[in-house]
């Protein structure tokens, strides 16, 4: 089946989509409560510096562990490859006459597909964490890393219950489904002679390792048979207890947003068993290369070893909360599993996740190990591209239009042409065009204005205003061809203010789309124009936009791309200082903002504002509306839009909206304000689709 | 932070994790232990405790009493050195865990127990348990259902004397 068949699939799975989005919220609430009175910043800071190191740092931590622990009933294997650490462990559940083994739940032995290797090799082994365990016997795998079989419903799992275990089942009584479990699960502890863990952190300096787990099985499975295998990938060693404990404070926070898991077991060596013909454990460490290693000296891509697998980069990406993690990663989910399939399993499948990242960064701003998932991202996807490039569309949209102002300007001027049979105010009626498939009828999409911002911008002698309090504006795509109104309701509060505006010359896109889609040939291209047409630094006390994704594309992204361009490098390092969101201007100014209406107002966070610029527009509402302003749940949740994205995986795009919607009507406020035109064209648009009369404003037009 | 900022935060945590926490003096623990009738009994001095050991099998005990090195406020967790097998069957299988800890015990963050860890773990072989309230799972549908390998019950008698 097809990436785009496998998706639709998922979003008319309504069990997935209640469980995800059930999960999702509570999620949110829980991490936020466990997380209150620490410093996650610093925190998750602090784990980065724990996890950054060279291979060499790496190899000294192993042979430290292996110094440690090493004895003649404990041993420590390297395994490069996933067959190697296949083979050591399958020979060494052999050589203790095994047939039974108790697994705690572990993501690397998911890596390396161990149970089918086992099975092959005549040995049962048993997943013995409930979800683990619930998709073992029905034949399935994780969707998640720490809610393994979060896609299934209670119905679902008492029919695979039923038919394991020949009892009838409720399917409203879980606590009796988990009693089955633990019965079941119980006498497979006492019968396996082997017992194999993985790991959350081991630790060199003394050779112990810690796993988190919520059951108390991993307790039982190091406990009760008489071997312990411990599978464990390279990443997850760190030199001392201190470093170790500080992952286990984020762990579970990150996680599922407990304070703590239930259970750290800390364990070393070979300890005691009645079970065994020696009195004490045999016990067996695998540590897993499997690709790792090369990449620890790798510049951006050494960053996904500094992963602690809580999950949360799933947790909160509204794509996989969408699709799930069948779809959303491979072994590993979320943004760091689309990562990792790239550098474990299959560029090819690697690509086809990345494709679902719609660039709202919640991954990297919720990361405990500080790690910008985003970023990794973007950068990944530019060098698949190379491999896998993009259809001719875009790579024209890309490489040929948004990159020539010109001929983009000339395609506009045309649409305006096109576009008249269609339009219906200041929109187009979708469904009376012929070409647009039924799934993009989730929203109304603006109308191209006939006036571009620039046009109207010099009609009205804007740029005639002189003054000495100088500002540069640069309008972007959406203001310049769809919403020039926000840009001129601006200009003409700030040159009230008296503050001369200038833009740029030529109007050029700002190279997001083309950076996001993995173009790095065209966004540098379109960064380079860009920055010659904007204005000296040091002539301008601030250089404004009206969308935070420019904004935020200018800040950060445009250096990257220009090292080897040192005047544009310089000049950009000057702007991106002085760039700003309207709200945060005025603020700064002490500019006074009146509204002289009696509405009741809400407030979306836009991606790129709240994670890339970086402004408290929320607050600042709250200051100047007071009782006239209302919050908005999961006002910082992505909106779907995400530029091409909503036209690529329209279904997704349209249920992450529609989750916007509902909670827009449930503030029962008249307007909701944003300050980015991409989330208004999506928010407004799927408000108007769907018959609702509330107003979308950016802030600029509110005054 | 003082002593009783120490309990109060340990217990506010440990209770969270649905723990049942009891404040207690040495000697009305020491009058309270016996009336328990628990099948697994592990306490060290200076409480004078007739300590009870029993064989564990697959079918678990009803009650273990243990005590536990260290607590961390912080989380509301016990820390017990789980060394000894019969600890380590006696906290996995029992169905009500009761854990001892002394209120000077009690160590304000998770970092504060990283010196104990590491002397624990020096020896040629160690295991170390942290336990925060009764084993869990929200592996079906996300609901929290309490009690799936481990203990279904964790009450922790910190005595406030000691």
């Amino acid at each position: 089946m097809k990436i785009k068949q496998i998706i639709k699939k998922k979003i008319n799975d309504d069990v997935l989509y209640n469980n995800l989005k059930n999960f999702a919220s509570g999620y949110k609430i829980s991490r936020q409560k466990a997380m209150e009175g620490l410093d996650f910043d610093e925190l998750r800071k602090e784990i980065y510096k724990i996890k950054d190191r060279s291979k060499e740092d790496l190899l000294k931590l192993f042979n430290r562990f292996k110094e440690n622990v090493e004895s003649p009933t404990c041993k420590v294997f390297h395994a490069e490859t996933s067959d190697e650490a296949n083979s050591i462990i399958a020979d060494i559940c052999k050589a203790h006459n095994a047939r039974y083994i108790v697994k705690s739940k572990s993501m690397t032995s998911e890596e390396i597909r161990l149970n089918d290797h086992l099975e092959k090799e005549g040995l049962r082994p048993i997943e013995t964490d409930l979800g683990e365990w619930i998709l073992q016997i029905g034949g399935e795998h994780p969707s998640h890393m720490v809610m393994p079989a979060i896609h299934k419903s209670r119905q679902q799992i008492a029919k695979i219950f039923e038919k394991h275990t020949s009892e009838s089942i409720d399917p409203d009584d879980i606590e009796k489904m988990v009693k089955i479990a633990r019965k079941y699960l119980r006498e497979y502890f006492f019968k396996a002679e082997v017992g194999i863990t993985g790991a959350n952190v081991a630790i060199a300096d003394t050779g112990t390792i810690g796993i988190v787990t919520n059951e108390g099985n991993a307790r039982l499975t190091t406990t009760v048979p008489p071997v312990h295998i411990v599978l464990v990938g390279y990443e997850k060693l760190v030199k001392d207890f201190t470093d170790a404990l500080k992952i286990i404070r984020l762990l579970p926070k990150s996680a599922t947003g407990q304070v703590i898991s239930t259970y750290v077991t800390w364990i070393k060596g070979s300890n005691p068993s009645t079970k065994s013909n020696i009195d004490v454990k045999y016990t067996y460490y695998v540590f897993l290369d499997n690709g790792r290693l090369s990449f620890f000296e790798h510049p951006f891509l050494k960053d996904a070893l500094k992963c602690i697998r809580c999950g949360s980069c799933a947790n909160v990406c509204p794509s996989y909360e969408m699709v799930g993690g069948h779809v959303f990663g491979d072994v590993y989910i979320g943004a760091i599993g689309s990562i990792l399939t790239a550098l474990i399993h299959s560029e090819k499948k690697a690509n086809d996740i990345l494709n679902l990242c719609i660039g709202c960064k919640a991954c990297s701003a919720n990361c405990p190990s500080n790690i910008d998932l985003q970023k990794i991202i973007s950068n990944l996807n530019v060098y698949l591209k190379e491999k896998y490039p993009l259809n001719l569309l875009k790579k024209f949209t890309y490489d040929f239009e948004l990159k020539n102002p010109l001929i983009q300007k000339q395609t506009m001027k045309v649409m305006t042409i096109v576009q008249i049979p269609f339009e219906d105010k200041h929109y187009l009626n979708l469904h009376k065009i012929p070409i647009i498939n039924k799934a993009h009828q989730f929203r109304m999409f603006p109308s191209v204005k006939k006036n571009t911002f620039s046009a109207s911008y010099k009609e009205k002698g804007l740029d005639k205003v002189k003054s000495k309090k100088k500002v540069f504006f640069y309008p972007g795509c959406a203001v310049e061809y769809f919403y020039p109104d926000m840009g001129l309701k601006m200009m003409e509060f700030l040159n009230k203010a008296g503050y001369q505006v200038d833009i740029p010359e030529v109007s050029v896109c700002c190279g997001l789309p083309a950076i996001h889609a993995g173009d790095g040939k065209s966004a540098k291209e379109t960064i380079l124009k860009n920055v010659r047409h904007m204005g000296d630094y040091l002539e301008y006390e601030a250089f404004l936009v009206l969308c935070p994704s420019c904004g935020m594309a200018i800040k950060e992204e445009y250096k990257t791309y220009l090292f080897d361009h040192i005047a544009e490098y310089k000049k950009i390092n000057g702007i991106g200082e002085k760039v700003i969101s309207f709200a945060q201007f005025i603020k700064e100014k002490g500019l006074t903002l009146q509204t002289d209406n009696q509405k009741i107002y809400t407030y979306h966070t836009p991606c790129h504002q709240g994670r890339g610029l970086q402004f408290d527009t929320e607050g600042f509402l709250k200051e100047i509306l007071g009782d006239r302003f209302v919050n908005l749940k999961d006002s910082n949740v992505c909106c779907g839009f995400g530029g091409s994205f909503s036209f690529d995986f329209p279904e997704v795009s349209g249920g992450i909206l529609a989750k916007k919607i509902e909670n827009i009507l449930a503030t029962n406020a008249d307007c909701v304000l944003t300050d980015c035109p991409g989330c208004i064209m999506q928010i407004d648009g799927g408000l108007k689709a769907k018959g609702h009369d509330i107003e979308v404003k950016h802030i600029s037009e509110i005054f | 932070m003082d002593s009783s900022m120490l309990i109060e935060r340990f217990i506010r945590n440990s209770s969270a994790a649905q723990a049942i926490n009891i404040t207690i003096t040495a000697d009305e623990l020491q009058k309270t232990i016996p009336t328990l009738d628990a099948q697994f009994v592990n306490i060290e001095p200076p409480f004078d405790i007739w300590n009870v050991s029993t064989k564990i099998t697959e079918k678990g005990i009803d009650k273990a009493i243990i005590q536990a090195d260290l607590a961390i406020a912080e989380t509301g967790t016990v820390v017990i050195n789980s060394t000894s097998e019969d600890i380590r069957l006696a906290t996995c299988l029992c169905e009500h865990l009761f854990v001892v800890i002394k209120a000077s015990e009690i160590l304000s963050t998770l970092e504060d127990a990283g010196d104990y860890l590491h002397e624990n773990h020096l020896q040629n072989n160690a295991y170390t348990a942290f336990i925060t309230g009764p084993s869990r799972t929200a592996d079906i549908e996300r609901v929290l259902t309490i009690g799936v390998h481990g203990p279904t019950a964790v009450t922790v008698y910190i005595v406030s004397d000691c």
